[in-house]
Parts: C-alpha cells; structure tokens; sequence
C-alpha cells in the first residue's frame, strides 16, 4: 500500500507549557512495496511519525495518507478500524503488550477484532506461530511462562496475525541477543517479500538499514534530515556524523580498503557477502 | 489522550508562591480547608473569593489550566447546588409552578455550597500545581516529624507517598502505551456497551499490572543495592528553607481567619 505524507507536523500537549513540538514539516512518499527504514536519534521524531500511519496520533498540521484512507488534520472522526487491520504496528518492547491467559488467544486477539471467527483465528493463529519459529506446543502456555525473546516472537506473531498489508517495525530487535536479532529480522525480510508487504522499519542500526532498506530516511530533531537510496545516503558520511550517525561497518571498511589499496570499489549491495565478493574478485585479477 | 488530569500535576513558573517553602503552603492548604466553612454570609464570601483569586493570581498559574482541573467537578458542584435551590424551603418564596418552589434561601444555600466547592479545590490543586511532588511530600515529613516519638513510621509514610507520586506519570506513560499497542490491534475502548467496555480493559489491565509488579522489585532492588536502610540519619540534597514570604503567607492567612470569625453572622 501506497503511503504519502503532507507536510506532516505535530505538537504534543498542545496548548500547554509542555507543549512540545515532535515533528514538524515532513513530507514523504513510501512507493507500495518498498522496504523503508527510518534512522534517528531517540527523540528525533520517528516513533511519532511512525504512529501517524495508523492513525493513534492525529496530524497538528498536514495530512498522511495510506492507500485510500486520508488523515488530515482537523479532519472529521473517522472509522479507523479498516485502516488499522492493513497497517499493522510492531512496537518496541512488544511483549509488554501481551495479556491472555494463552498464546494462542492472545494472538488470536487481533483478528477476532477485526470481525475474524474464532475457528478462522484459531487456523491463523496456529499458522503464524510456525512463521515466527515458536513450536505448536507454545501455543496452549501461558505467555508469562515463556522467555524474553519467545514473548517477542508471540507477540508479533500477534500483529502478523492481521494479515496486513503494510508492516510498521519500532525497533524490533532492541534488546535480543545476536541470534536472535538476525533471525527477527530476517523473518521480516522474508514476509515483505512473499507477501508483497510495504514495510517500515525504525532503528539506530546502520547495519540493519543497510542489509534490508530500499529506501532510508534519516530524521532530526522532528525533521526530514536527509532520504534517498543506500547509496545516496552513505555517500554523505559527514552529514550522518553530524547528527550523530554514521555509514555502516561494511562501508566503512570499502572506504579504508579503497584507500589503503588505491583502488575504487564501488558499493551497490551493502551486505558482507557482496562484500567479501568483490575484493576476492580484485584479488583474483591482481593474482593472474 | 490522557492530557487533561492535572492532580497532582506540577506547573512550572517563576512566582512568590512557587518559592514558598512546601511546609508553609502545606500548613495555609490545611488551615485554609477549615476557614472555608466559617464563611456564612455574602460579605466572607466575598473576602474568601477576593483572597483566593488573589492568590491564585500571585501563582502565575493561568486560569485556563486551572478550569481545566475544575471540568471533572463541575458536574458535582452544578448537581449539589440544584439540589440545595429545590430542597431548601426558607425565606421568601420566589418561583412558583406546580409542585416546584424556589425560595430565597435555597438560592442562597446554593450559590454558598458551589462557591465553597469551587474554593476549595481551587486551592488544593494549587498547592500541588505550585509545589513538586517531592517538595510536598519533605514538607510532610517534616511536619509530621514528630509523631516519630509515638513510633509512627513517618519517614516510611513519605517514601511510599513519593514513590507513588513519582510513578503516576510513568504509569500514565505506560497506560497511553499499550493502550495505543493494543488499539494498533483493533481493541476499542470508547464504544459499546458497559458490559463490552468494562470487558475491553482487560488486555490494558494485566499488562500494566505485570509491569508495575516487575517495575517494583527493580526499584525496591535498586534502592537496596545503593545501600538504603529507611530514614535514621539520613541527610538532604535539598534542605528546606523557611523565608521571611512564609512567615508573611502565614501572618496573611491568620489575618483572614480573623476577619472571617469577626464578620460571620
């Protein structure tokens, strides 16, 4: 689905001293299948926005527009509820948001919402456990008997059991080890492809920005900071330092390579493999 | 979406009463409460009103944020003034349809009974909106101080007071959270029936409590680690101070009470 941001601002508590302003003038376009991740210091304004596309916080000025559902400030009540089914949200720290007395209806909470039958969500919820990893058995426990990373996996498996069409990531993987960081990940890669998801993911990883992103945006204090594709992005290596930021460690080295060995590699794919694959091609040449 | 609760909500600005040491403001807050009732007549009313106005005026807290405390009371003040118009039968008779009479005193009774309300909680939430929470509860422990001879665990008492105070945003924080977490899922908490609400609290409940029970042992965890044994010796970062505008606020308020003893009929 097609998300397009109108010079999107908001104020929160407005109208009072506290009044503190989030976001201001940020316009945005997410094409419909793109992989997009947003970078930013904590408080630059990406979780704000991020809740703006589906409607739990309302523009103070602008509009934000997903698929046909327009929000726009001052605009009248409307029924969120479509909306809500299609973009789903993971936060952070997803398992403080889990409450049944099982798995299995906790995730079948969301689509019993959305007007699911209780068989038709006991199928779903059975299916999306075996996406997110987790043993069948899990699913008749209770989710306060379950691990840290296990209650992650529930509970996002909770959110995929919506179906929905556009995937909203607040920072995913804080707080898991390693492993698990790369296997949540690469879960979500793997479903924004075969199921054609437009996806959105928040983070402080360059790393991760760089393995999955079509497209980064890069937020400051509330502001559009810079946006492009990873190339165009890591090529600005010291507007990212001024705010705090920096190119990812496969790039970092490309550049320490390039100078250390005279050569000019070019960066298309970020990713270790890509990596490791043209200076073993570069080395292969030197050696004929 | 939780924005307009302002118990216990602290404004922050540069004024006389801001300055006030906490236990002198607790001191007036507490007199303050029972003079309100020796008002009787319209002229120590009008004293109460004109004192209360002008204090809040020196507070520099703005009417606006204040009638925003008032909104969730009005109701209540609106209610128990129709109640005393039509119930008190004294004094001349006014209006007359049917079975309903108003009679002069009931009138009266009922401006009396919404100015006190009106009063009243005017000042208490001017004490919390002048004072921070920690203040208010230092000036408290000081106060209460020597009931500590009677084995009154006072220094207790007051840690449990800030430790509450201090978590009330937090657990705001946490409620506006999972309420948006659990609405990203399609839980509705403003429509339906009773029955249907009541039941939509649930997935907002247990997690709060899980967290705050988890958030408890951290703290009482944290709190040992740095060595914490209750309040026997202990000092303080920020000693209270007591100026020549306390003894002033006091001396005014002594003042007041006077004048209302004298005037009321």
């Amino acid at each position: 689905m097609e998300i397009s941001i109108k010079q999107l601002q908001h104020l929160y508590m407005q109208g009072t001293p506290f009044e503190r302003r989030a976001l201001h003038n940020v316009t945005l376009h997410i094409a419909d299948g793109t992989f997009f991740a947003l970078i930013g210091h904590t408080g630059s304004g990406k979780s704000t926005l991020i809740q703006h596309l589906n409607g739990l916080l309302k523009p103070s000025s602008g509009s934000v527009q997903l698929g046909e559902t327009l929000i726009k400030a001052g605009g009248k009540k409307q029924n969120l509820k479509p909306l809500r089914r299609k973009a789903g949200i993971v936060f952070q720290y997803p398992e403080h948001q889990l409450f049944e007395e099982t798995v299995e209806k906790d995730i079948m909470f969301g689509p019993m919402n959305f007007g699911v039958s209780e068989s038709e969500a006991k199928n779903i919820a059975s299916n999306v456990i075996e996406m997110v990893g987790l043993p069948q058995t899990v699913l008749s426990k209770s989710p306060f008997d379950l691990s840290g990373g296990q209650m992650r996996r529930v509970a996002i498996a909770g959110v995929l059991a919506m179906n929905p069409e556009v995937l909203i990531l607040d920072e995913p993987t804080a707080g898991l080890d390693p492993a698990g960081r790369v296997e949540i990940m690469d879960l979500f890669y793997r479903l924004h492809q075969t199921n054609h998801l437009t996806t959105v993911l928040v983070t402080h990883s360059m790393e991760d920005a760089s393995k999955y992103a079509d497209e980064i945006a890069v937020m400051h204090k509330g502001e559009l900071y810079l946006h492009g594709n990873p190339s165009q992005i890591f090529s600005q290596r010291e507007a990212l330092q001024k705010v705090g930021l920096d190119i990812p460690e496969t790039v970092q080295f490309l550049l320490k390579w390039n100078e250390l060995s005279g050569q000019n590699l070019s960066l298309h794919e970020f990713t270790i493999e890509e990596l490791a694959k043209r200076i073993s091609e570069t080395l292969k040449k030197r050696g004929n | 979406m939780l924005q307009n609760v302002i118990i216990g909500q602290y404004y922050p600005a540069e004024s006389p009463l801001h300055k006030m040491d906490s236990r002198s403001k607790l001191i007036a807050a507490f007199v303050y409460l029972f003079i309100v009732f020796l008002a009787n007549n319209w002229l120590t009313y009008g004293i109460l009103t004109v004192f209360t106005v002008f204090t809040i005026t020196a507070s520099k807290v703005p009417m606006r944020f204040l009638y925003k405390g008032l909104k969730p009371i009005l109701i209540l003040v609106v209610f128990t003034m129709l109640l005393h118009i039509f119930l008190t039968k004294e004094g001349d008779l006014l209006y007359k349809a049917g079975w309903l009479e108003i009679y002069e005193g009931g009138v009266k009774q009922g401006i009396f009974i919404a100015m006190r309300l009106l009063l009243l909680v005017m000042m208490t939430s001017l004490l919390t909106l002048t004072t921070t929470p920690i203040d208010i509860t230092d000036g408290l422990e000081h106060l209460l101080g020597p009931l500590k001879k009677w084995k009154l665990p006072v220094h207790e008492f007051a840690l449990m007071m800030s430790i509450s105070l201090r978590f009330i945003p937090t657990l705001l924080q946490e409620t506006e959270k999972i309420m948006k977490a659990q609405m990203a899922r399609g839980a509705d908490f403003t429509t339906g029936s009773l029955k249907e609400r009541a039941k939509a609290f649930v997935p907002l409940l247990v997690p709060l409590f899980v967290s705050s029970f988890k958030r408890a042992e951290e703290l009482a965890l944290a709190m040992e680690a740095r060595g914490y044994r209750g309040g026997e010796g202990r000092t303080r970062l920020r000693a209270l101070e007591w100026n020549k505008r306390d003894s002033i606020a006091i001396v005014l308020l002594a003042l007041l009470t006077i004048f209302l003893i004298l005037l009321r009929s």
